[in-house]
């Protein structure tokens, strides 16, 4: 065994957040750890990395008990991890960022040398087939080259056990395929491997053994041959149900909101036009880099544009603000969920109440227990697992963090839904119930802007795709029998 | 079990362990001098004395809400008090050399506030330079000295009368620090401020109007600058260039004091009259016991120093 943990527990207050926990990776093995959000998979992750410190239990290293204090201990023994957000510092370059924590080398006593340092990162990037140019910052790299520097990072040293957390969370398909490369060429080294995801295909075709947690507690380790999706999908959550897209044709009402020939200052999205009638849900697809995400930060009036129009009911907008999309009824869920949607300091009420704060000051007088009973039936509508109103956002799992951020949408009573990868790293469960949740407000004569780089998802939840790329909108399928190859024919062409 | 009580215990040292700082330093003082110390008139003489600090203090707390700096508050103070020692002199009355001298100061927090949000560059420095421009106005205004000649003696009522024992200015300040608690806990705007200094890109899109609220909040601090700035000339009856400026370092350590007063870490209007009250009870006490002017500077330094490590020290445990 490389890692085995033995009743290992953790607590926070009375709660505890992982129980009795016994796991283990062997040596050489790619294996997997699903759950839903909240299940305690980031709370082991934690731990074995020395973020937090255990409560009770042993880990065990190569077979002898250690006590893992500090992040610096866990990587003198051997234990890195690579994060969904990244630890590189943005004005640094790639040899700067890979030898931070390490032992620089030096020449003329104390000068470093930097040129030996190259060699290093060269010698130990041939080895796995990894190509990231070096002299640049790390803040002009794209995501993949990231994650891929900070690998080499951890393997400068002896690296036993490679923790990857969510690593493709904002890598296109593509991409993708290259990372899964160079995990084998890790792997087949003698470096094993912990990988997380939601992503089911990913788990399976890359993974030996995977283990499932729930509610803090580890239901089962199954070899990934001897399983199958529904199997875990079954042992991750209770209750759990797939809806699929209605086959029936649906019948939408009015246009209740079109763009036409946008193009933003940052020059990302150049002519972008799309038109959602009540009761629709549309999709937009595109790969990375298309410019989906500016777009919709453009016509709810969050970044500037310099060309288009936005019509909500037939009626031109004079200008665009957030303040004034949410006015008339316009909300965005952006994609990054703490840095542009919550206020991660701050109760669940606070957030939830935000977009309609003035409305709560009567005549110079606060109402706060409308503002409070408001928070209150939001989150029993979204069933938001909260100790209270006042609990900090921060304190939530990923998950319920996404329903606040759409108890905050949902508040402000909007006609128009922009949604911008809205089930970024949830769980399974939280991910269907806002599928339902959009489907519902569509039923209910809204209209529903979806974005996902998923495309499958796209497939279960839009009702027409709109497809994007390199900054202009084309063709707009109908979701009827289409497959995903045939969309990301659509993307790949040459236009 | 054992475990559970020092959490608790740690709590509430935490919360309020500025408060405990508060009165040791009392009781300290008042063990040494008792007499003099613990006296009627040394106690509303320490509010009185409060007074000024908290309405700089209490404005400033606000820019520190949205996480922004504004460093011209003690040039602000001294440009607001001469501006009214001039007009005084000049036969303006007291009211309207208060609110002129006011609203001027609120003028330079909104240009303040402009600037900084219309081309997004760092308060630190714009209120810093801001500060040299306003030094420099109110030198020219003052013509270098301390006005003290012909200034009414109506002016000097508000910052020197009394309600039977108790200080006009006592009483000003416990009415400004029950509008600012109000207004930074109980409206929108209070809240606004606190969503824009936890999550600016957050708030935007959530639909506040982010420049807006913080030009109003450089605004108001501004406005409470010059509003202390016009008591400190009432009060010594004289309005020297550089009277406020000292208030500035004060008035931000106030607020880290302030800011360890409750789990959350933030600015807050209890927590800055906490911090105002240690403040002044120190120099009170200090004089009162003849300690030199040159140590009294260290040791007020020091409890600044003091105050920010703490915080850190204890947002670090909440982790």
């Amino acid at each position: 065994m490389i890692v085995e943990t033995k009743n290992l527990s953790k607590r926070f207050g009375n709660m505890y957040a992982l129980k009795d926990i016994n796991f283990e990776v062997k040596e050489g093995e790619i294996h997997g750890l699903v759950g839903e959000n909240g299940a305690g998979k980031s709370t082991l992750i934690k731990i074995l990395t020395g973020v937090y410190h255990k409560t009770e239990g042993h880990i065990f290293v190569s077979g002898t008990e250690v006590d893992i204090k500090e992040p610096v201990d866990s990587r003198k023994l051997g234990i890195n991890v690579i994060h969904q957000d990244r630890n590189l510092i943005p004005a640094f370059n790639g040899i700067e960022n890979i030898y931070l924590g390490l032992k620089s080398d030096k020449k003329y006593l104390c000068t470093v040398d930097f040129k030996k340092m190259g060699k290093k990162i060269k010698s130990v990037m041939d080895l796995y087939g990894i190509k990231v140019p070096l002299e640049k910052m790390a803040m002009e790299l794209s995501p993949p080259q990231k994650t891929l520097l900070e690998i080499t990072r951890a393997m400068m040293t002896d690296c036993k056990l490679l923790i990857l957390d969510e690593p493709t969370a904002s890598l296109t398909d593509k991409e993708t395929m290259v990372l899964f490369d160079i995990i084998r060429k890790l792997n087949a080294s003698g470096t094993a491997i912990l990988y997380i995801t939601h992503r089911m295909d990913e788990i399976f075709e890359l993974t030996d053994r995977i283990t499932v947690f729930r509610n803090g507690q580890l239901v089962d380790t199954v070899k990934t041959k001897e399983t199958d999706k529904n199997q875990l999908i079954k042992l991750m959550t209770d209750n759990w149900k797939s809806s699929g897209l209605d086959s029936q044709r649906k019948i939408f009402g009015n246009v209740v909101y079109s763009v036409s020939h946008i193009a933003t200052a940052d020059k990302v999205v150049k002519d972008a036009s799309f038109e959602v009638h009540s009761g629709e849900i549309l999709g937009i697809f595109g790969l990375g880099g298309c410019g989906r995400t500016e777009l919709l930060e453009g016509v709810y009036g969050y970044k500037s544009i310099i060309n288009g129009e936005v019509f909500f009911k037939n009626e031109k907008m004079s200008h665009l603000s957030p303040s004034l999309s949410i006015k008339k009824g316009i909300v965005l869920i952006h994609e990054d969920r703490r840095g542009h949607s919550l206020v991660i300091s701050r109760s669940v009420k606070a957030n939830i109440v935000l977009p309609i704060i003035d409305s709560y000051s009567e005549k110079g007088f606060y109402n706060g227990k409308k503002e409070n009973k408001d928070a209150v039936s939001q989150i029993a509508e979204l069933k938001i697992k909260t100790t209270d109103v006042d609990q900090k956002v921060g304190e939530l799992s990923g998950g319920n963090q996404q329903k606040v951020v759409f108890a905050k949408a949902m508040i402000s009573q909007p006609e128009v839904f922009l949604c911008d990868e809205p089930t970024q790293a949830v769980d399974v469960m939280t991910r269907s119930e806002i599928h339902d949740l959009l489907r519902g407000c569509a039923d209910k004569g809204k209209a529903v802007v979806f974005i996902t780089s998923d495309i499958q998802e796209m497939l279960e939840v839009a009702d027409n795709i709109i497809i994007m790329s390199g900054g202009k909108t084309y063709e707009k399928i109908e979701n009827k029998g289409i497959s995903s190859e045939q969309i990301l024919h659509y993307c790949y062409q040459e236009r | 079990m054992e475990n559970k009580k020092n959490l608790k215990i740690m709590e509430i040292f935490q919360a309020y362990g500025t408060l405990f700082a508060l009165l040791l330093i009392i009781f300290i003082f008042g063990a040494f001098k008792p007499r003099t110390f613990f006296s009627a008139m040394n106690f509303w003489n320490i509010t009185r004395q409060m007074a000024i600090l908290a309405v700089i203090s209490l404005g400033t707390t606000l820019i520190m809400c949205v996480e922004e700096f504004d460093l011209s508050v003690g040039t602000i103070a001294s440009f607001s008090g001469v501006l009214a020692a001039v007009m005084a002199i000049n036969g303006v009355s007291f009211f309207w050399a208060l609110i002129i001298g006011v609203i001027a100061s609120g003028i330079i927090g909104f240009v303040n506030g402009f600037i900084v949000t219309r081309f997004k560059v760092m308060s630190f420095i714009i209120t810093l330079a801001m500060s040299r421009v306003i030094y420099g106005i109110t030198y020219w205004l003052s013509g270098g000295a301390i006005i003290f000649k012909g200034i009414p003696d109506s002016f000097k009522v508000l910052g020197t009368g009394k309600f039977g024992k108790i200080p006009y200015l006592t009483v000003l300040m416990v009415i400004l620090a029950v509008i600012f608690y109000y207004l930074t806990k109980y409206t929108a705007f209070g809240r606004k401020l606190y969503a824009i200094g936890g999550n600016e890109q957050a708030s935007k899109v959530s639909g506040v109007k982010v420049d807006f609220n913080k030009t109003l909040a450089f605004m108001l601090t501004g406005a409470m600058a010059g509003f202390a700035g016009v008591l400190l000339a009432s009060r010594v009856g004289s309005a020297s260039p550089t009277a406020g400026d000292a208030y500035c370092l004060n008035a931000y350590a106030t607020i880290f004091i302030g800011k360890t007063m409750f789990k959350e870490g933030v600015p807050n209007i209890i927590g800055t009259m906490v911090g105002v009250a240690i403040f002044t009870v120190l120099a009170n006490g200090l004089t009162i016991m003849q300690v030199p002017t040159f140590f009294q500077n260290i040791l007020t330094g020091a409890i600044i120093v003091l105050a920010v490590v703490g915080q850190k020290i204890g947002s670090n445990k909440n982790v």
